[in-house]
C-alpha cells in the first residue's frame, strides 16, 4: 500500500482529499503544517507527498525545498496543491523541486487519478 | 469624609465585580455556543465531505434532510468548500445546496441594505456558478461600494457567462473601478465567446478600457482580433495603450502579428514602444524576426537594444547565433584591452543569461 504524506492546513480539504485517496487504497499521513510536514517525512519517508502552497509558518514551497535537500529522493513526486496558478508561481514550485501541480478549485477524482498516475510512473 | 471615599471606592468596587462577572459570561455563553455550533455543525460536515469524496453518488438525500438547525451550523464550512473544488463534486454539491434554497435566499440578499450580505451573497452565486443569477450579478457592477463590485466581479469570472462581458467592460469607465488586473482575469475566464465583445471595445473612448481589453485578448490567444490590435498599434493616442497593443500582439504567437510588429520599430516611433515591439518578437517566436532583432542590437535606444537582445535570447538557436556573432564582431581594441562595443554587451548579458537558465532547466530534471 503506497504511503501518501497530505500536508494541508486548511481542515476541511485534508479531510476531504485523506478520506478520498484512503478510499482509493492509499495509506494517508496527515499533517496541517510544514514542520509537521518535515518531521514526518523524516521519520518514515514517503511514496508521494500532497503538498498545499500557502500556509502558516513555512509556506509549501520552502517545505519543498527542504524536502528535497534532506529526507526525500528526487524519485518521490511531490505534488503542490494551489490557488495561484500564475506562470511565475508555477517555476517557483518546480524550482523548488515540484513534480506536478493540481491548482484549486479542484476535482477530487481528478486528483486521485494524478496520485495514481504519479506513483505508475514511479514505479513503473 | 472617609466615610464618602469608602462609599466612592465600595461603588467602584462593585463596578469592576459586574464588568468582570459580565466579561467572563458572554465568553463563557460564546464558547458554549462555539461548542454547540461545532457538535451540530459536526454530523453534517462529516456527510458533506464524504459525499463530496464520493463525486456526489451516495447521500444527497441525507444532507437535503438536514435539520435546519444543524444545516445552519455546517454552512459556513460547506459554502468554503464550495469555491474549492470543481467537476462532479462541485456539481453534487451544487445540487443539494439548490434543493436547501441557498440559491433562493442569495438572490434576495443581492437586494439586502447590507453591503456585507449583498458581497456574500454574490460570493455564494458565483461559486455556485448560477446563470441565471448574471443579471442581477451585473447589476451589481454599479454598486455604489466597491468591496460589494469586486465581488461581482470575481463571481461572473466563476459563472464564465459571455453575456457578461459587455458590462463588466463598461462597469471600468467610472471614476473608481474595480482594479485592471482583476477585471483582465474576469473577462479571461469568459472565454473564447467573449472575444467579439473585447474586440469591439478596442474602439471605447476610455484608454483605461481599451489597454484591459487588449491585455484579455492577448492572454486568450484571441487570434482573429490581430488586425483591430494592430490597428490599435498603429493609430492610438495614448502611448500605454499602444505598448499594451504591441505586447499583446506577441502573445498571439500568430505570424500574422509580425508585420504590425515590425512596423512599430520604425525609428520614428517612441522607444517605448519600440521596445515593447521588440520584446513581443521574441515571445511571438517568429525566427524570420531574428535579422530584425539583431540590427536593432546596436540601436541608440538602451531600452531598444537591450529588449532586442532578450528577443534573440527567447528565439532558440538563430537568435543565439545572432546573438554570439554580434559578440565576435562587436569586440573594439584588441588583447588585454579588447572591450565589446555596447551591442556586444546587450549580447554578452543575454546570452549569458541563457546558458544560466539552461543550466537551471537542467539542474530542475536531475
Amino acid at each position: 500500500m503506497s504511503r501518501i504524506l497530505l500536508v494541508e492546513d486548511d481542515p476541511d480539504i485534508r479531510h476531504l482529499v485523506s478520506y478520498k485517496l484512503t478510499r482509493g487504497g492509499f495509506d494517508v499521513v496527515e499533517t496541517a503544517d510544514g514542520l509537521a510536514a518535515l518531521r514526518a517525512a523524516r521519520e518514515d519517508p514517503p511514496d508521494l507527498v500532497l503538498l498545499d502552497v500557502r500556509m502558516p509558518r513555512m509556506s509549501g514551497i520552502e517545505v519543498c525545498r527542504e524536502l528535497r535537500a534532506g529526507p526525500l529522493p528526487a524519485t518521490v513526486p511531490i505534488i503542490m496543491l494551489t490557488a495561484r496558478s500564475r506562470p511565475q508561481d508555477l517555476e517557483q514550485g518546480y524550482a523548488a523541486g515540484a513534480t506536478e501541480y493540481i491548482i484549486k478549485p479542484f476535482s477530487p477524482r481528478e486528483l486521485q487519478e494524478r496520485v495514481e498516475a504519479a506513483l505508475a510512473r514511479v514505479n513503473s | 469624609m472617609l466615610g464618602l471615599f469608602t462609599v466612592v471606592l465600595e461603588v467602584l468596587a462593585g463596578v469592576v465585580a459586574v464588568t468582570v462577572v459580565a466579561i467572563v459570561g458572554v465568553r463563557v455563553a460564546r464558547r458554549t455556543r462555539h461548542r454547540r455550533q461545532a457538535a451540530l455543525a459536526a454530523g453534517p460536515r462529516r456527510a458533506l465531505l464524504a459525499f463530496v469524496a464520493d463525486n456526489g453518488e451516495h447521500g444527497a438525500q441525507e444532507l437535503v434532510a438536514i435539520p435546519d438547525e444543524a444545516w445552519r451550523a455546517a454552512e459556513p464550512g460547506a459554502l468554503a468548500l464550495l469555491g474549492k473544488l470543481r467537476g462532479e463534486a462541485h456539481l453534487a454539491l451544487v445540487s443539494v445546496f439548490l434543493q436547501r434554497g441557498i440559491a433562493r435566499t442569495a438572490l434576495g440578499n443581492l437586494h439586502s441594505h447590507s453591503r456585507v450580505k449583498r458581497a456574500r451573497a454574490a460570493q455564494v452565486l458565483g461559486d455556485l456558478e448560477l446563470r441565471q443569477a448574471v443579471p442581477e450579478l451585473c447589476r451589481l457592477l454599479t454598486d455604489r461600494h466597491d468591496e460589494v463590485r469586486v465581488v461581482a466581479v470575481r463571481a461572473l469570472g466563476r459563472i464564465g457567462d459571455p453575456a457578461a462581458a459587455w458590462r463588466i467592460i463598461a462597469s471600468l469607465d467610472r471614476s473608481d473601478p474595480v482594479p485592471s488586473l482583476l477585471a483582465t482575469h474576469t473577462l479571461v475566464q469568459l472565454g473564447a465567446e467573449a472575444e467579439v465583445t473585447l474586440s469591439a471595445a478596442l474602439d471605447h473612448p476610455q484608454a483605461r478600457v481599451r489597454a484591459v481589453c487588449l491585455d484579455a485578448l492577448g492572454l486568450l490567444g484571441a487570434t482573429g482580433s490581430v488586425d483591430r490590435m494592430a490597428r490599435v498599434l498603429r493609430e492610438d493616442s495614448y502611448l500605454d495603450v499602444r505598448v499594451a497593443a504591441a505586447t499583446n500582439l506577441g502573445k498571439l504567437g500568430t505570424r500574422s502579428a509580425l508585420e504590425p510588429l515590425q512596423q512599430a520599430l520604425s525609428p520614428s516611433r517612441p522607444a517605448a514602444l519600440r521596445a515593447a515591439a521588440a520584446r513581443a518578437l521574441g515571445e511571438l517566436g517568429a525566427p524570420s524576426a531574428v535579422p530584425i532583432l539583431a540590427d536593432l542590437l546596436a540601436d541608440d535606444e538602451f531600452q531598444v537594444a537591450h529588449e532586442a537582445a532578450h528577443a534573440l535570447r527567447r528565439l532558440g538557436p538563430a537568435g543565439a547565433d545572432a546573438l554570439a556573432a554580434e559578440i565576435d564582431a562587436g569586440r573594439t581594441g584588441s588583447g588585454a584591452h579588447a572591450r565589446p562595443s555596447a551591442s556586444a554587451s546587450h549580447a554578452q548579458e543575454a546570452l549569458a543569461l541563457s546558458r544560466v537558465g539552461h543550466g537551471e532547466r537542467v539542474g530542475a530534471g536531475a
